[in-house]
This record gives C-alpha cells, sequence and structure tokens, in this order.
C-alpha cells in the first residue's frame, strides 16, 4: 500500500500548525498530510510536540495557529465531541473510561441508546458492544465493570469506542506501553483489520521494531518541529533514532574533573511489585551504586520506572520495595519518608506544581518547612532563627525573590525549584535524589540549576537526577543508568554515553 | 511603629479586619433598628449574653477549625457534644449515686474526675476517627458522619442503662444540680476565659509551633507534606483528638448550662454552626488557610448575627437561628471567592438556572418579609426583589454580548 497512497488526496491535512504554551513553543509551524487508509507513525523523544499535535487532532486542545483540513474541508475541533463527530477518535496512552461502568456503557457513553419515555436499552448496547468487542478478538462481558478488566482488555474497549462511532481517523498514543507480548500480538492484529476496514491511523510510539512493523511512513518531531516525514522502505532504524536526538548539544557546560568517591548508596536487585497489572512490577532486580561527589543520571522514556525508583529509595513507594539498599555501609528499609528523611536521603519531586510546593505558603515557610524544628526552643518557633534560615538559604541558592515573604506562587518555576532544593539541603542530605528537576523551567534557569548542582556535588554530595531531556543528562552526569519498562537496560559511563546508544537501550524491550 | 509596618499588618490580617468591622456595623444596626433599644439602654445582660453564646460556640469550634485547616472535617462535634456531656454526667451519677438525684453537693473531686474522664473520651472518639480517616481508609466525611449519628444513639442507650441500674427507673436524661458544678456555666467567667485560654493556646499552636505549621502545610498540599518526610499521619491523629476534646469539653459546658444532660437534645446541629463559624472566619473547605482570630471573630460575628435579628424581630433568635447561618455563611464564602476570583466578570443569573436563581431569592425575600411584616409587604417584597434581579440578568445579557462583540 505504501508509496501509492501518498498520490490520493490527503484525509487529513495539518497545515502550518503552531502552539503556544505560557514560555515555551510546543509546535513549530508543523505541515503534514496524512494519505487516507495509511498507518502513520509519529516519532519524537519525550517533550518532542507528540502529544500537543495529537491533542490538537483530537480537539483536546481548541486553540492553535494554523489550519487543519479533514477530506477537503477546513475543521476546527472546539471539544473531543467536535472531533468524534468528524470522526477522529484517539486512544489515550492513559486510558479515559469510567472504571466503574460496565464496558458496553463506556463505549456508549454519551451517546446512549434509549427506547420510549428516555429508558435506557442496555440490551442493545450491550448486544453491540459485544459484536464490536468481538470483532476486536475481546473476549469479555460487555456487562462487567470496566475496572476489573485487564489494561490490554480496557484498550480494546476505547478501540470499540472510537468504532462504534464510526472513526475513520484513529490515533493512537503509545498504545503498546501497557501491554503483555500476546496481547501487542492481539493489538497487532486488530491494526490490520482496522486498516482492511480503511481506518486511517496515526501511531505514537518510541518503539523501532513496532514502528518499523507497522507504519507505511513515519514523521520525526523533534523539539516541536516536523524534522523528516520518510517511507518506511526507504529508512531503518538507526535513521530515525538519529533524527529523533539529533539536536546540538546545548552550550552548557559543566566542568568536567570531579573526583567522586566513595560509595554512599549501594543498591542490590531493587524490586516493586505492580498488583494487577499485567507486566507485574513496577521495578525488577536494580542493582547500582551511587559514590560521593557523584551526578548519577537515570534515563528513560515515560513509564520506565524513574520516579518509581527514586520513590523506593525515598520510602515513598506504594508498596514496601524488594531488595536491598545500603546507606554509607548501613542497611537501610524506610517505612515512610520521615525515616528517609532522616538518614540523610532527600527527594526534590517530579511535579513541582502537585507533590513540591506549598501554594499557600510564603517562600520562607516554603523553605523552612522540613526544617522548622531547628528554629524552634521549647516547642515554639523562633521567627527571627526561621528567617535567618530562610534568607542564608535563598542567598546562597540565589533564588530570585523579593523577599522570603512573597508567596511562593509569586516565583519562576526556576526559583521555586530552588526554593525546594534549598527546603533539602537544609536537612544536610547525604544523598539527592531530583525527579526531572529542569521540567517547565526556562533554558537560562536550566543553566543555573546545572551550576548548582555541579557545586553540590563537589561538597561531596551524591546526587541521582532524572531527566526527560537527553543532552541534559550527558550535561550533567559521571554515569548514566537506563530504564526501559522497570528494568535497567544499559549503563553508561559518562565517555560512552550518546544519545542514539541511550535511546536504543530505553527503547530495547526487556526479554 | 511606621505606616509601611501598619499597612503590612492590616493586609495580612485583611480577613480579621474585615470581620471586626463587619460585627461593629451588626452591633450598630441592631441597637438603630432595635425598637426598645436594649444595647443602648441594658448593654450589660446584652454583652454577658453574647460572650457566653460566643464562648459556648467557640469552645468546639476551635476544633472544627483546626481539623479544617488540617484539611480535614469534622462533622461529629454536635453529638460528641452530647456524647461528652453524657459520659461527663453518667460518671457523677455513677461517683454519687446518692446525692445527684437529691440535689446535693456532689464533691469537687468528683467533679474533677468526671471532667478528666469526658476528656479522656474526647481522646479516645478523635482516635478512632483518626484511625478510621488514616488506616481504615474512610473520607474524613464518612468517619466523622457516622459517629454524627452513631454517638447521640449510644449516648442515649447508656443513659438509659445507666440511669435504670442506679437510680431504678430508666430515664432518657440525668438531671444535675449540683451548685458548684453548674457555677462552670452560670458565671459568664467560666466559659468566657476558659474560651479564650483555649484560643490562645490554640494560636500558638497552630502559629508559633513546628506542628502547627505542618497542620497548615497538610491542609495545602498533603501529599507534598508527606513526601517532605512529615508523618501526615500523625497529624490527623492530632487534629481529631483536639476536635473530640474541645466538643467534650463543650459538653460539660453546656449540661452545667443546662444543668441536666439529654443526649437527644444536647449540641443538636452544632457540628454545622461550628464548621460556619470557621468558615465565616476565613478557613477554607479545601484546608490549609484560616487562623484561629478569624475563628474567635467568626463565632462572635455569628452571634452578634443571630442576637440581632432576635431583638430587631422580638422573636426566639433559636427560630431563626438556622436561617441566619445558612444565609451568613453563603455571603461570607461568596464574598471571599469573589474577592480571591476577582469576580468582575461574573454573570450570576446566565440561562435557566439563572432565571429559577432570580425567582428563588425573590420568593425567599417575599416568604421572610411576610413573616416579618404582613402579607401585604411580603407580596411587594417578593415583586420588587424579582423586578430587580430579572433586571440584573438583562443587563448581565447585555453587558456579555456587548463584551463578546469587541
Amino acid at each position: 500500500m505504501s508509496g501509492t497512497t501518498i498520490e490520493q488526496p490527503p484525509i487529513l491535512s495539518i497545515r502550518g500548525v503552531t502552539k503556544r504554551f505560557p514560555g515555551v513553543v510546543a509546535l513549530a509551524d508543523v505541515s503534514l498530510d496524512i494519505a487516507p487508509g495509511e498507518l502513520h507513525a509519529i516519532c519524537g523523544e519525550n517533550g518532542a510536540g507528540k502529544s500537543t499535535l495529537m491533542k490538537i487532532l483530537a480537539g483536546v486542545i481548541g486553540s492553535f495557529e494554523g489550519e487543519l483540513w479533514l477530506r477537503g474541508r477546513p475543521v476546527r475541533f472546539a471539544d473531543t465531541r467536535d472531533a468524534e463527530d468528524a470522526g477522529v477518535g484517539i486512544i489515550h496512552q492513559e486510558l479515559n473510561l469510567v472504571e466503574e461502568l460496565s464496558a458496553a456503557a463506556n463505549i456508549f457513553l454519551g451517546r446512549e441508546q434509549h427506547g420510549p419515555f428516555g429508558w435506557l436499552n442496555d440490551r442493545a448496547m450491550q448486544r453491540a458492544a459485544g459484536a464490536l468487542l468481538s470483532e476486536l478478538e475481546c473476549q469479555i462481558d460487555p456487562r462487567a465493570p470496566v475496572g476489573t478488566l485487564r489494561v490490554g482488555d480496557q484498550q480494546l474497549v476505547e478501540i470499540a469506542k472510537a468504532l462504534s462511532r464510526d472513526s475513520h481517523v484513529l490515533i493512537m498514543d503509545e498504545p503498546t506501553s501497557a501491554l503483555t507480548e500476546s496481547e501487542v500480538a492481539r493489538l497487532f492484529r486488530v491494526i490490520a483489520r482496522l486498516r482492511g476496514r480503511g481506518v486511517t491511523i496515526l501511531y505514537i510510539s518510541h518503539k523501532m521494531d513496532e514502528i518499523f512493523r507497522l507504519a507505511d511512513r513515519i514523521t520525526v518531531l523533534r523539539d516541536g518541529r516536523l524534522i523528516k516525514t520518510l517511507e518506511r522502505a526507504a529508512t531503518n532504524a538507526r535513521e530515525v533514532t538519529h533524527l529523533m536526538v539529533g539536536r546540538e548539544i546545548e552550550a552548557t557546560q559543566v566542568e568536567r574533573d570531579r573526583q567522586p568517591g566513595e560509595a554512599v548508596l549501594a543498591v542490590e536487585r531493587l524490586s516493586l511489585a505492580w498488583p494487577g497489572h499485567a507486566r507485574g512490577w513496577r521495578l525488577k532486580d536494580i542493582s547500582f551504586t551511587l559514590r560521593r561527589g557523584e551526578i548519577l543520571g537515570v534515563a528513560g522514556l515515560m513509564g520506565a520506572g524513574r520516579t518509581e525508583l527514586l520513590e523506593c529509595l525515598f520510602g515513598a513507594s506504594p508498596q514496601p520495595p524488594g531488595g536491598r539498599v545500603r546507606l554509607a555501609g548501613r542497611e537501610v528499609r524506610f517505612r515512610h519518608p520521615a525515616e528517609a528523611r532522616r538518614a540523610g536521603i532527600a527527594l526534590v519531586t517530579e511535579d513541582r506544581k502537585r507533590l513540591g510546593i506549598f501554594s499557600q505558603m510564603t517562600v520562607g515557610e516554603n523553605i523552612s518547612l522540613c526544617t522548622l524544628g531547628e528554629a524552634a526552643t521549647g516547642g515554639l518557633v523562633v521567627r527571627r532563627r526561621e528567617r535567618a534560615m530562610a534568607e542564608s538559604t535563598v542567598e546562597r541558592l540565589g533564588v530570585k525573590t523579593a523577599g522570603v515573604d512573597s508567596a511562593i506562587t509569586s516565583l519562576s518555576g526556576g526559583n521555586q525549584q530552588k526554593a525546594i532544593i534549598g527546603r533539602w539541603l537544609l536537612t544536610r542530605p547525604k544523598v539527592l535524589l531530583l525527579d526531572d528537576p529542569t521540567r517547565g523551567i526556562d533554558v537560562g534557569a536550566k543553566a543555573e540549576l546545572y551550576q548548582l548542582m555541579d557545586r553540590l556535588c563537589r561538597d561531596g554530595l551524591g546526587i541521582i537526577v532524572t531527566s526527560s531531556e537527553l543532552p541534559e543528562l550527558l550535561t550533567l552526569c559521571d554515569r548514566i543508568l537506563v530504564l526501559c519498562e522497570g528494568c535497567l537496560t544499559g549503563e553508561f559511563s559518562r565517555a560512552d554515553a550518546t544519545e542514539q546508544r541511550i535511546m536504543e537501550a530505553a527503547t530495547r524491550r526487556a526479554g | 511603629m511606621n505606616s509601611g509596618k501598619l499597612s503590612a499588618l492590616a493586609r495580612a490580617n485583611r480577613n480579621e479586619l474585615g470581620l471586626l468591622a463587619a460585627i461593629v456595623v451588626v452591633g450598630a444596626l441592631t441597637a438603630a433598628f432595635d425598637s426598645q433599644h436594649t444595647y443602648l439602654r441594658n448593654p450589660k445582660p446584652v454583652a454577658v449574653d453574647i460572650v457566653r453564646q460566643t464562648a459556648m460556640l467557640g469552645i468546639f469550634a476551635l476544633g472544627s477549625a483546626i481539623v479544617i485547616i488540617a484539611g480535614g472535617i469534622d462533622l461529629s462535634s454536635g453529638s460528641m457534644i452530647a456524647f461528652g456531656g453524657t459520659t461527663c454526667a453518667t460518671i457523677m451519677l455513677f461517683l454519687a449515686p446518692e446525692a445527684m438525684p437529691r440535689n446535693k453537693p456532689v464533691g469537687i473531686e468528683v467533679i474533677a474526675i468526671a471532667i478528666a474522664g469526658t476528656l479522656a473520651v474526647g481522646f479516645l472518639i478523635g482516635s478512632l476517627h483518626a484511625w478510621l480517616i488514616t488506616t481504615v481508609g474512610l473520607p474524613p466525611f464518612i468517619a466523622t458522619l457516622a459517629t454524627l449519628v452513631g454517638l447521640r444513639s449510644l449516648g442515649r442507650v447508656i443513659i438509659e442503662n445507666v440511669t435504670g441500674a442506679v437510680l431504678g427507673s430508666k430515664s432518657t436524661q440525668i438531671q444535675i444540680y449540683d451548685r458548684q458544678f453548674r457555677y462552670l456555666a452560670t458565671s459568664v467567667w467560666v466559659p468566657a476565659v476558659l474560651f479564650l485560654l483555649l484560643a490562645f493556646a490554640a494560636w500558638l499552636l497552630l502559629s508559633r509551633t513546628v506542628v502547627g505549621r505542618h497542620l497548615y502545610a497538610l491542609g495545602g498540599n498533603e501529599q507534598a507534606t508527606r513526601l517532605s518526610g512529615i508523618r501526615t499521619d500523625r497529624l490527623k491523629w492530632l487534629a481529631y483528638c483536639l476536635s473530640a476534646m474541645l466538643s467534650s469539653v463543650a459538653g460539660v459546658i453546656f449540661i452545667a448550662d443546662q444543668s441536666v444532660a439529654d443526649p437527644q437534645t444536647l449540641g443538636r446541629g452544632y457540628e454545622l454552626n461550628a464548621i460556619a463559624a470557621a468558615v465565616v472566619g476565613g478557613c477554607s473547605l479545601q484546608g490549609g488557610l484560616g487562623t484561629i482570630p478569624g475563628t474567635v471573630l467568626g463565632c462572635l460575628f455569628l452571634r452578634m448575627v443571630i442576637d440581632g435579628i432576635a431583638k430587631v424581630i422580638k422573636a426566639g433568635a433559636d427560630v431563626y437561628e438556622g436561617l441566619i447561618v445558612g444565609m451568613v455563611v453563603v455571603f461570607a464564602v461568596a464574598l471571599n471567592q469573589l474577592r480571591l476570583g476577582g469576580g468582575g466578570q461574573k454573570r450570576f443569573f446566565a440561562g435557566a438556572l439563572g432565571g429559577v436563581a432570580v425567582l428563588n431569592l425573590a420568593l425567599l425575600a417575599g416568604v421572610l418579609t411576610a413573616l416579618l411584616g404582613g402579607q401585604t409587604a411580603g407580596g411587594l417584597a417578593a415583586v420588587a426583589v424579582f423586578a430587580l434581579l430579572a433586571a440584573v440578568k438583562f443587563f448581565e445579557r447585555r453587558g456579555n454580548r456587548a463584551g463578546a462583540g469587541d
């Protein structure tokens, strides 16, 4: 089919689409024609703009610059309902189902079939749902609550929902990320069947084996720009990977003569179960050591287990992890972050707004929160001492603020992040865990954070940092661990690490 | 103190200053519109009464405020008052089975033991709440709703059994005549000073201690608090215990005031008054916001409004209490929302729901006016309010159209 499809008039045409979020351009002038009936893969690193583009196509994001044309007519979707009515459906990475409702009810949610007097016609909906599902090789009871189904079946319910709406264009956002091997095989058969019905599919994935197995054409996005659209037959995985990561490494350079000392944290066969999930584990048999004065990077795609790894080390995981962790030679097993904090581990969380800052408090209160006890005498906080604590931190880390009494929300993202790092430095940690600390922070502030981390590291702190951006890790880290689906699939010293090699390890399906 | 510092202080305590001004305004209005001008002619008993009422509301409202600031809710305080009162009376009856029914002094040590026992029960119930919420995983609303209905009924069963066993005949209440015990409420000083002391302690706890800061953090962002290495479960334990213990203290004062412990009527519905006082005082049900001074002023404001209306319309304050509390809460919180949310562009009467709201408010105004001033006045008020709000609705729409045209 490939090759010839391009000559037909496109079913979907994206023309000069630009999307700006405050402070960042998520998509810059993207133009792309999708031929009817093709399977078009969209690739790119985290943050390349894939999800933004798909959200625009599916009507999740309503305001953008540029035009969309569907079957030769300009369209503009105000919401997902508009898009569905026009025949564009999306299967989100995080499924969008009401877990308490049955499969049939989910499939017909918002377009329930009803008889006279407005009574729901459950029987008819269940029959229709059953027919759709069995067409998708999904052997489930349409009356079963969706929450009781396996992830793979839930995904098929989503697909059935899109089909019941007569979608001609189906967007699949990393559909295999939570599936087992056999579920993946079934999904591929379903995709083949959908294509037999003439459905056009936009398939987002990082996984080269899938892309090369399924796609007719491959489009690579990077930093919000469309880099290239390739014919599958005329390219290979190496070229696509190269195009995905091919940006210049940022100019920020951190000096490279750090001398790591003795091991401060040793992790042996760390595992974390994932009850109720097909894979069964969030983390599996992860072993590594961290030395004093070393920055250790953790790379991996979304859902690879980066955050879970840091949570385990900090005593904040949903279940107690298996394996052994030694901190400064002593075996530790934290049941609560309070114990980890006391033992000298600090965690700067991933989602700053949700898990990091206290938006109702001032800069000073945010900084002193963990160590307020040191500013208290006889149980009462001495304001002067608390203030001095906060002010010295502000000065030390160069937090730009009108004063420690300002609201934390008045600070820029980078300065909020510095305040949170400052909060943790006051606890005098031995190990600092930073979970994607530069997300949503502008370039200048990133450079400042890099310098700060380097300085802390030279003072003897052991740092583990995760990031979605490989260049960042390559700039910062002495060593880089790579996770894929909860397993350690690579470890590179700075000398060996390249974006290409890391990306390959991060997309390597663990055997 | 220079003017810059003063204005900063005023900004930081804007809510409290606003409440203070509102309290003065309510007092002035009552003095003016009360046909007997009781506030001017006979201020002392009025002041004593308001102070007593405020203190008796305030003691347990402090607990509600602490729980709300910590991001929870305690619906059980009314029932906890009843159960605390029941416990206190039951212990006294047990320890002084001869003296209690015969109107003789029971002795100071009996009173002391009874109060200590009541506090202990408060601690136990608070711990039960904390356990249900943190360990069993119930939402605070459900856990305290269960005790809201459960404790009152348990109190009644206990009283029936205890009176049956000790006095020989079952009763649903225990009479308390002891003079020393009743002094806890007959003198305005005991509840007033107790309230101020407790409020001061609560203020110290919340604004000057590490634990207090952690309570605000917990209310503001529970996940972030836990990930800051703070034991949120212990904080919840503390908050719910304080709330239950303060309610049981209030229960002791209430039975001293009423000279009877009747779990069926004692403190019925007061949980909502306490939550209302906290919310009027600036606490947010989302948690993390609010102050003790605000809550104290919130209590005073509620009592002033209730008392003022009673004075002006010469009817029992308790008849209108629920209505007044409801309206005051809506107004106070709506004002706060508008101030924070910048509601300049807001349309209040848009669409069909807005139409029904116009009708609703007009009917409410009509019914209230009719109750106070007769049917004709009521009818006129309804029509007038309807016309006014309909005009507002009309202009909102035009304003919106004009805005959309730009």
